[in-house]
């Protein structure tokens, strides 16, 4: 797609707010995520996942605990803590308002 | 003759490399360690990595065989991807806004009023190479640089605060006070 290049940058600023998303519904590991994006327009791999998640933590949105697994090592279940929650609320909110805006802009 | 393989322990799990797959790991992790250098989760990350890549050659792996071969980490290292860090569309955005090519003093991380942080940023050189210029033309001008410095200070507009930038320290903020006193004072003689 040729305008790919302009759209890139809007899918990659837009992955963080979709991962709050998904880890806000349940917790989640990795791979949940990554399936939950795969068949979306924000497909990622694990290379951008887990530094996401990582800076995600370290603003304290995130916060994870292991669990065991019946296959294999425990793995790290990430959930929204309270300030996760609330950037995510008023994400959500900017989010419903910029798409008003981009939907109205123009029609007149 | 027996052929020789490496065991590499990745994060909690330990598998046992042909030779070329495992110089193709190292170079991986290599990099990805290089990308989040200076990173203070760079060691979490790299765990977490690890564990990705022997989770999926342990799931690429043929019935009954124990040693990854490069075809198995060929494909997992795809499907993991090369380690991106976060937020690197908002550093193009900085960029952007940086590229606007006017010469304006920089309050934001300045040490007296942001004459250099300007240069640098017009120029897209270091801060510091140019603070090093300056303080080099101060000794071989003989104290004149302070005089253009002063002019500079005095004539180059502000470049509008940022957000999330570097702190304002305390002498930049003295200075920008007397910039615009004496300003004021010009601008009253001249109307």
């Amino acid at each position: 797609m040729s305008n790919d290049s302009k759209l890139a940058p809007i899918r990659k600023g837009l992955l963080e707010f979709l991962v709050l998303k998904i880890v806000g519904a349940r917790s989640a590991y990795v791979p949940d995520i990554l399936r939950r994006l795969a068949d979306t327009e924000f497909a990622t791999q694990e290379g951008t996942l887990y530094p996401l998640l990582s800076k995600l933590r370290r603003e304290d949105l995130v916060q994870y605990e292991w669990q065991e697994s019946d296959a294999g090592p425990p793995r790290k279940y990430y959930r929204l803590t309270d300030a996760g929650k609330a950037q995510l609320a008023s994400l959500d909110a900017y989010w419903n308002r910029i798409n008003r805006t981009i939907v109205e802009i123009g029609q007149h | 003759m027996q052929r020789l393989y490496i065991t590499a322990t990745l994060n909690r799990s330990t598998l046992q490399f042909e030779e070329a797959a495992y110089a193709r790991l190292e170079s991986y992790l290599a990099e990805a360690s290089r990308t989040l250098a200076g990173n203070p989760d760079q060691a979490e990350i790299l765990s977490d990595l690890e564990q990705a890549i022997a989770d999926q050659c342990s799931k690429r792996l043929q019935p009954g065989s124990s040693v990854v071969t490069l075809a198995e980490l060929q494909p997992a290292l795809e499907e993991i991807g090369p380690v991106q860090i976060p937020g690197s569309a908002i550093g193009s955005d900085r960029e952007f806004r940086f590229s606007g090519r006017t010469l304006q003093q920089v309050s934001e991380g300045a040490m007296i009023s942001g004459v250099c942080m300007g240069f640098a940023r017009y120029f897209g050189l270091d801060v510091t190479l140019l603070r090093i210029m300056a303080i080099v033309l101060l000794i071989a001008s003989g104290g004149t640089m302070v005089l253009v410095y002063v002019i500079l200070m005095l004539l180059l507009p502000y470049a509008p605060a940022e957000r999330g930038g570097a702190p304002v320290r305390k002498i930049p903020t003295w200075s920008r006070r007397f910039v615009e006193y004496v300003r004021a004072k010009f601008s009253a003689v001249t109307s």
